[in-house]
């Protein structure tokens, strides 16, 4: 191979994308002709540079939401594949829009909110390392709260039930920002999210239960379970697999653990 | 790989093959966007195409490539409706007529390599910005990503050849931009 044949094959051969042929046949050639030698060294440390840039991560709010995206998609799938007529559509749209009108009217707000902390937790549940700050130390998290924030966030101590601190995110769901720890039982994980200023426009949905004399509001979405309460105007809301009690005994904790607070 | 296993609704295949791309969609996007709102919204719109043509995915395949395709097409799209049109068919002519210049102007001289050791943190940015967007995306494809020559023919949908014509095209011209930048740097430590 000469310098005229060479020059067309420089980037391939750079690139290692030349046959073997035609790979030897240059290697040959730049080993013996130092202009060449020069131009492939300089191509090369041109692809170095390049390669050497930083690589960002899609950022994990929106990570999540492309989790959501997906998983509603699928379900409008399930729902147009079951719904055979159009009749049938017809009367579910309607009754989709009884709903929708139903809820605006009651309490549609903070259903709203719910709704979009459960879709956070399952798509946090299917990252690796969901916490943005990731610590099994209370007083640590809890700092890192109050200096990313400025808020005071109540980090109780689960562990006397087994469930372990994770870590700790701050995200938004429905244009509030959330107050996000992270607990782990076993490989189950619970989602404890905290709306400060919610606001007190709506009530809360859900099924009312009486737990040592406080009250929660109890919704079953997407096949989890969510403890809700209000403490003044912040919303407090626990998302999980794992059973209402098991839930209960952990808004007592958090509870207690913000009482504590607040008298320091 | 999933760390907490919950009951009901597991993950789909779609995203069993798909969320490991996640990354190099959004940083693709970022390139051809420069806007991270519209990076987000570009990879969102792949996303819901890709999870409704799915089924037309081969699974045997290559599945970034295929992922960067439909990522490319629907910004594509998007210049075109927003009237913000880049035919890739002026490609050939831009292409036929830079490589004569090339051979016209013997710019590939050496004494500007010296350039690599100015080269500060932001300038491949700012230089990249400044390619027109052929040019960015091959250079983005296989420099940024490593894809092969394959794949990004595969995105680009073009013959190797012309992968091969416009990546050494983008090349000599990122260089000479970080060549021009690196001289800036000379220039204003020089002067101060
Ligand atoms: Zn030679």
């Amino acid at each position: 191979m000469n310098c005229r044949e060479f020059d067309p094959r420089l980037h391939a051969f750079v690139d290692g994308e030349l046959d073997a042929g035609p790979m030897a046949d240059a290697e040959a050639h730049v080993s013996t002709c130092p202009g060449c030698h020069g131009r492939a060294d300089g191509e090369r440390r041109l692809r170095q540079l390049l390669r050497r840039q930083p690589r960002e991560t899609a950022p994990a709010e929106f990570r999540a939401r492309i989790l959501a995206l997906a998983r509603r998609e699928r379900t409008r799938k399930q729902v147009r594949a079951w719904l055979g007529t159009p009749a049938l559509a017809a009367a579910v749209l309607l009754l989709a829009f009884m709903l929708i009108a139903r809820s605006l009217s009651t309490g549609g707000h903070e259903s709203e909110i719910v709704a979009s902390l459960v879709d956070k937790h399952l798509a946090y549940a299917q990252l690796e390392g969901p916490a943005e700050f990731a610590s099994t130390e209370r007083p640590a998290v809890a700092a890192w709260f109050r200096q990313r924030t400025g808020l005071r966030v109540p980090v109780p101590d689960l562990s006397p039930a087994g469930i372990q601190l994770v870590g700790a995110r701050i995200a938004e769901a429905d244009q509030h920002r959330v107050a996000y720890l992270l607990y782990e039982k076993g490989h189950v994980l619970m989602s404890v999210f905290m709306v400060p200023e919610v606001g007190r426009r709506a009530a809360l949905a859900g099924r009312s239960m009486s737990f040592r004399g406080q009250e929660y509001l109890a919704q079953e979405r997407q096949g989890l379970r969510t403890v809700s309460w209000r403490d003044g105007q912040t919303l407090f809301s626990l998302v999980s697999t794992l059973d209402y009690e098991a839930l209960l005994e952990c808004a007592e904790q958090l509870r207690a653990e913000r009482a504590r607070e607040a008298r320091l | 790989m999933l760390r907490w296993i919950r009951d009901g609704g597991q993950t789909s295949e779609f995203e069993g093959v798909a969320l490991v791309h996640l990354d190099l969609l959004y940083r693709a996007a970022l390139r051809l966007t420069h806007n991270r709102a519209e990076a987000e919204d570009l990879v969102q719109e792949t996303w819901l195409r890709a999870l409704r043509h799915f089924d037309q995915f081969d699974p045997g395949s290559n599945c970034r490539a295929w992922l960067l395709t439909i990522l490319r097409n629907a910004f594509l799209n998007r210049l075109r409706r927003e009237g913000r049109e880049i035919l890739e068919s002026d490609m050939a002519a831009t292409e036929a007529g830079a490589a004569r210049l090339e051979e016209a102007s013997v710019a590939r001289s050496s004494p500007e390599e010296d350039f690599f050791q100015t080269v500060l943190h932001g300038d491949v940015d700012r230089a990249l910005k400044t390619l027109p967007l052929p040019f960015r995306l091959v250079v983005t494809l296989a420099d940024l990503e490593g894809l092969t020559y394959k794949e990004v023919a595969q995105v680009l949908d073009c013959p190797i050849g012309t992968v091969m014509s416009r990546l050494s095209r983008a090349r000599q011209l990122l260089r000479k931009e970080l060549a021009t930048l690196a001289r800036e740097h000379g220039y204003s430590k020089e002067s101060r």
